[in-house]
């Protein structure tokens, strides 16, 4: 198996796992309401609760699309698991293409969905009210540090999507994983008003940590270490979980 | 290079379950091999570790004269799969399925596209061809399933119950496609739960029950082994008389079924021939006459003891298993078990 034939098998299977998108315009419209919807229920109704609404969304914003960022990260393993369940991987398991080809695929089409998404949140948010602040090159900077973050984080769903017994049983591991993350951090709420006991663990938690460098980059304003601390985290969770998915990958491939 | 099939005395266990309990399968080149065996019997463990998808506990197996474990990649050139286990992806239309496979086999864009061209006429998927797999007809979706799998011309086609729950058209549609393969020159190892379907398509028949092979043969000698061919007479007169006759000659008591039809199980060739001339003496004149075989159904249902047992019991208290299967048993029972 040359080097340009895994890429190029690879290539075709993330055609494979895009191509639905062009197909069912059912599931681009899914795609791209999650982000709709989450944009428009935290910034624009709890903005409206604040009363300061332009202040919220400056602040909001952010923290809603860490939010979707990560939610999103759950289609790597729900896809993979659905791939074991139906035998669509066991015919790519019986032909001879690079063992490695179809978990590949799987990681380029999520990142270039990823992509689409934030895309399309930032754009949502220009519509609310939404404004960049800071240079180009920042603004960049925080789309690449979410995109890192999500990435690092699709290797742990897609461990669990390989581990699971079905593609129902990862939704629920990865919803049990993602909820303390998402809503025990300061991307949406101060961590002055949350309990004492969320204080410590919203502190540690990266999610505070990413939302606070996006806010920085997107808005101004000192990013501090949160920057260097999430790259850490994403680091430290690709380095546990890239080789755990590739074990579990390679147990369910062999 | 060969495209055979060989198989010895697989062994899968799952948990305590042995799904394949010593199995030995063959298939000459450019033959059909049949894998028969009520649900649950083990067919299915068979396939897959043939298609390398699953490692087995114990035996050995070389398709195309590579072995399983030591060259699945040589072996997974050769092959096609098909049936319940692998599947098309629902999300995209046939045609994208057949493409995809076609370039995952190294085809460039327009040598996949026309392939699937080709596959989707012959298929009859015409109408569908651009429509979403997931919509298709379970019937569809064999064809399309069947079509993906020969993307490759594959020398060595495996079919895991490739018609199990279609009517009989598309059952009927899918042996042909199976005999085009056939004459083309592949190999193909086909498991069905249809005796009619291996008697149809398959050149030599293996019968699975609870993991181990109960009977093998062609499908004439299986319906040999299951009984003995039966005389069945019906006179048209004197049935007292023409029955004693019977037990005369055959040395056996006829048993009276329905209508009038006398029968006795004949092992000699000679007899019939001796009965008509005793009848045509004594002046009866027949209505019907048959020398009857056992159907393969009857032939499966007495090589198969469907009900499970308890794994304590002893096999030979089995009832209904013919004596006759015994070679393919006997090394069944000593699997051992390899270096996990």
């Amino acid at each position: 198996m040359t080097t340009r034939n895994t890429f190029a098998q690879g290539m075709t299977l993330t055609w494979r796992s895009l191509v639905p998108l062009r197909n069912q315009p059912g599931e681009l419209i899914q795609l791209l309401l999650q982000p709709i919807f989450m944009i428009v229920i935290f910034v624009v109704v709890f903005g409206a609760m604040s009363g300061d609404q332009a202040g919220a969304v400056q602040h909001l914003l952010p923290g809603v699309l860490t939010q979707v960022a990560l939610t999103q990260t759950i289609t790597t393993g729900l896809r993979l698991a659905e791939d074991i369940g139906n035998g669509v991987f066991d015919r790519f398991r019986s032909m001879p293409i690079a063992r490695s080809a179809p978990l590949m695929g799987r990681i380029l089409a999520d990142t270039a969905t990823m992509t689409l998404t934030v895309a399309v949140a930032l754009l949502v948010g220009a519509v609310v009210g939404f404004r960049i602040r800071t240079s180009p090159l920042e603004a960049l900077g925080g789309v690449a540090l979410l995109l890192v973050f999500t990435l690092a984080l699709g290797w742990v769903s897609a461990w669990l999507g390989l581990r699971a017994k079905s593609a129902a049983s990862m939704q629920g591991m990865a919803t049990a994983v993602l909820l303390p993350l998402t809503f025990g951090s300061t991307a949406l709420i101060p961590a002055a008003n949350l309990p004492s006991v969320l204080q410590w663990w919203a502190a540690l938690n990266p999610v505070s940590h990413l939302a606070d460098s996006l806010r920085a980059l997107f808005t101004g304003g000192p990013a501090g270490a949160h920057i260097w601390i999430t790259l850490g985290w994403a680091a430290a969770i690709a380095a546990a979980f890239v080789p755990l998915a590739v074990r579990a990958y390679s147990r369910r491939i062999r | 290079m060969t495209n055979t099939i060989e198989a010895e005395g697989l062994v899968k266990r799952y948990g305590d379950k042995m799904a394949l309990d010593g199995v030995d399968l063959e298939a000459r080149a450019g033959s059909v091999l049949g894998v028969l065996g009520p649900n649950g019997a083990g067919k299915t463990t068979a396939v897959r570790i043939l298609a390398t998808l699953v490692v087995p506990d114990g035996g050995s197996a070389r398709v195309g004269g590579h072995d399983v474990r030591k060259e699945p990649a040589k072996v997974r050139e050769l092959i096609g799969l098909t049936g319940q286990y692998a599947s098309v992806d629902e999300k995209l239309t046939g045609r994208q399925n057949l493409v995809m496979i076609g370039r995952l086999l190294g085809m460039n864009r327009s040598a996949a596209r026309a392939r699937a061209a080709g596959l989707i006429d012959r298929f009859g998927l015409r109408d569908a061809a651009d429509r979403a797999a997931g919509t298709y007809s379970g019937g569809m979706r064999r064809r399309l399933d069947l079509a993906v799998s020969l993307v490759g011309e594959p020398s060595i086609i495996f079919m895991d119950e490739p018609t199990t729950g279609l009517d009989p058209q598309v059952r009927a549609e899918l042996w042909a496609v199976v005999r085009e393969q056939i004459a083309r020159g592949a190999t193909v190892l086909l498991t069905t739960q249809y005796l009619e379907e291996a008697d149809q398509l398959a050149d030599e028949i293996v019968l699975i029950d609870q993991g181990k092979v109960s009977a093998r043969g062609t499908p004439d000698q299986l319906k040999a082994r299951a009984g003995d061919r039966r005389l069945e007479i019906r006179p048209e007169h004197d049935a007292e008389k023409a029955a004693r006759i019977l037990a005369e000659v055959t040395g056996l008591s006829p048993h009276h079924g329905e209508n009038g039809l006398i029968s006795v199980p004949v092992l000699d060739p000679t007899l019939p021939p001796a009965v008509f001339r005793r009848l045509d003496d004594a002046g009866i004149v027949l209505a019907e006459h048959a020398l009857r075989r056992p159907t393969l159904d009857e032939a499966f249902l007495s090589l198969v003891s469907t009900p499970a047992r308890p794994p304590a019991e002893s096999p030979a208290e089995t009832p209904g298993r013919s004596p006759a299967h015994d070679p393919a048993d006997a090394p069944a029972g000593s699997a051992e078990r390899p270096s996990a």
